[in-house]
């Protein structure tokens, strides 16, 4: 060991025995009664807050919880450590502090559990500022109605499903239809546009493997470097699991508070469901619908409430929310779905059926909606997407209509030929964001009609012939479109004579 | 059938009867004695006994326990019933020394719901903790 760390840990200790050194004062204590599954029931400490720190002091350190359940005779405390160390009989103390975590921008870059703790290899989070994980939503008179664009990328959501800063926005589907690609992508747009939103992702209750596939992916995009991820494995107490999202928002709105852009995700909510349903039965809470809590509601509305745009004199910051729902069977009547999307500012539905078919991202034009976005959506992209929406809908109505059989007018036809060339052209690979002027191009050239002589099978083809004619021969006017201004008569004309020369090589 | 109290209030009524003497000690605890058979609640006799010496603080008098490595100078003893009185605002202090090698050094004092505890073992298991943490 060098002699610098030797001078190192004789300081620390120095200070420590410093620390030690308390005013003699009788504080108060209660003693364990009984423990188990993570929760411990406490006699005593009368003056226990709400959801206050509690240490419980065993053979082998002090064991931290927290207190829930706020009883006559008893108080029932979720356990954050290892409870194999906490027994009947041993002493708990109030901290005197609810739970706060390290926030700040040491922690970019960083993956960390719940309470702040480095889970990355990497030295110990030295953040000079904490955040209280439980904290009040911002006031009316704080807020400010959202107006800037977040872009996510995906041409289907930019177009159709627009999402503003500051905006909750759902993402609900079955397993395996692309929620997190969706978000994934979302976060590595951010990194691709220059943007400068911070990401916050929070994986509740997923593989350690899959966190660390998703670390080594963010990293090879550029993106770790402007974001948080807090993790939590389906080992992790269900305190932790629980903890996680109010946790994350905490380091989120630190950058909300000064004047910067955060985004939330919330990987997935319906685990932090089961998660408190798990707390509340141990807690002997009354369970109700599908054995959830009375305020499982009040969980998921009191967190995303967090999220939102702050007013000018508070500085201008936002705070925009993913969360995730996974669905069963693509029922979006059971409990938890139908909260979050009526707490939401809009869903975005991933159906199994569309994956596959291999319309990827399989998103759902009829189910899905953006309630606020549309006053956030970038110019550019209004201009060319006003009835993409509605377009697609019909087109989706009338082709399985169109199943039955083949006596179809002219204008049914043309509708549904114009809709088959829209889903090819909103297909998307994953890792593989639009930008602005890429969008606006691309749409242009389906729903303007000069690919109409493009078959459905070509359109993904000339559509990249489209965008590297233009990137290359016409990278200034590109430029001045990806600024995100409606595009003017002269650009128009541009995208229609490009995109009607490129459809010439790709007719059928 | 009764409700079911809470242990606080047994403890409260069991504490103003033993203070203000309305019924005999005996009778009080022969009355508790039947009110839990009857109740099945007899497991909890230990928090009853825990919830009623509460009880007991809030009307001024403190059972105290002081734990120790060696035994203590009767000077140290008094000066501890001394502390313990004018912390609690206690009228009557009674205080039962206890001899614990365990605690390595130092004193630990306990009453009802409070606790000052100066011993090297809780020192040795915070700085246990700080370390662990950092």
């Amino acid at each position: 060991m060098s002699e610098l760390s030797i001078a190192a840990l004789s300081k620390e200790l120095r200070d420590a025995i410093e620390n030690l050194e308390t005013d003699k004062q009788l504080d108060e204590v209660g003693v364990i009664i009984r423990v188990g599954d993570g929760v411990a029931w406490i006699h005593g400490l009368r003056s226990a807050g709400y959801s206050e720190v509690l240490n419980i002091e065993t053979p082998k350190g002090i064991v931290e919880a927290f207190a829930l359940n706020l009883l006559e005779d008893e108080i029932g405390a979720v356990l954050l450590g290892d409870d194999s160390e906490v027994k009947a009989g041993q002493t708990v103390r109030l901290k005197g502090t609810v739970l706060e975590v390290p926030v700040g921008t040491e922690l970019l870059g960083r993956v960390v559990d719940p309470l702040g703790r480095a889970l990355d290899g990497g030295p110990a989070i030295t953040a000079k500022q904490t955040g209280l994980v439980e904290r009040e939503a911002i006031g009316v008179m704080g807020r400010k109605s959202v107006f800037e664009p977040l872009m996510t990328g995906i041409m289907s959501i930019d177009a159709m499903f627009p999402i503003g800063r500051g905006q909750r926005e759902l993402i609900i589907g079955d397993r395996q239809t692309g929620k997190t690609a969706i978000a994934i992508d979302t976060m590595i747009n951010q990194a691709k546009q220059n943007t400068g939103v911070v990401n916050v992702y929070v994986a509740i209750g997923q593989k350690f493997s899959k966190v660390a596939r998703l670390v080594e992916r963010l990293k090879t995009e550029g993106v770790m470097d402007q974001t948080i991820i807090v993790a939590t494995s389906p080992s992790d107490p269900a305190s932790l699991l629980y903890l996680a999202p109010y946790a994350a928002t905490a380091m989120g709105e630190f950058f909300r508070d000064n004047s910067q852009h955060a985004l939330m995700i919330y990987d997935d909510l319906t685990k932090h469901a089961v998660a408190y349903r798990q707390m509340s039965l141990l807690l002997r809470r009354p369970p109700g619908r599908e054995a959830y809590p009375g305020d499982v509601f009040y969980l998921h509305s009191r967190l995303l409430e967090r999220s939102a745009k702050l007013s000018d004199d508070l500085g201008g910051g936002s705070l925009t929310a993913l969360p995730i729902i996974e669905t069963q069977a693509g029922d979006i009547s059971a409990y938890i779905p139908t909260n979050v999307i009526s707490i939401t500012d809009g869903q975005i539905f991933l159906e199994t059926d569309l994956f596959y078919q291999g319309i990827r991202p399989a998103i759902s034009a009829g189910l899905s909606v953006s309630r606020v976005g549309g006053a956030a959506q970038t110019a550019a992209v209004k201009s060319v997407s006003s009835h993409l929406k509605l377009g697609l809908s019909q087109f989706r109505e009338l082709a399985s209509f169109a199943q039955f059989g083949s006596d179809l007018d002219e204008a049914t036809k043309k509708q549904i030929d114009r809709g088959q060339r829209l889903t090819e052209l909103l297909k998307q690979h994953q890792y593989q964001p639009a930008a602005i002027w890429e969008q606006v191009v691309s749409i242009a050239a389906v729903s303007g009609g000069y690919f109409d002589s493009v078959p459905s099978a070509q359109i993904k083809a000339a559509q990249s012939a489209l965008l590297a004619k233009l990137g290359t021969d016409h990278k200034k006017e590109m430029a001045e479109l990806d600024k995100g201004g409606k595009p003017d008569e002269v650009m128009n004309k541009l995208i229609e004579t490009t995109a009607t020369s490129v459809a010439k090589g790709f007719a059928g | 059938m009764p409700g079911r109290l809470s242990r606080r209030s047994i403890a409260r009524y069991i504490a103003n009867g033993l203070i203000e003497g309305t019924h005999s000690k005996k009778i009080l605890l022969k009355q508790l004695a039947g009110y839990l058979v009857e109740t099945r609640r007899t497991k909890e006799l230990e928090l009853i006994v825990r919830d009623i010496e509460f009880a007991l603080v809030e009307k001024g008098m403190v059972q105290a326990s002081v734990i120790s490595a060696f035994d203590l100078t009767a000077e140290t003893k008094k000066a501890l019933v001394a502390f313990v009185k004018t912390k609690m605002s206690a009228a009557q202090v009674n205080v039962s020394h206890i001899i614990h090698p365990n605690v390595i050094g130092g004193v630990k004092i306990t009453v009802p719901g409070r606790e000052l505890d100066q011993t090297i073992a809780r020192r040795l298991t915070v700085l246990k903790t700080r370390f662990k943490k950092a």
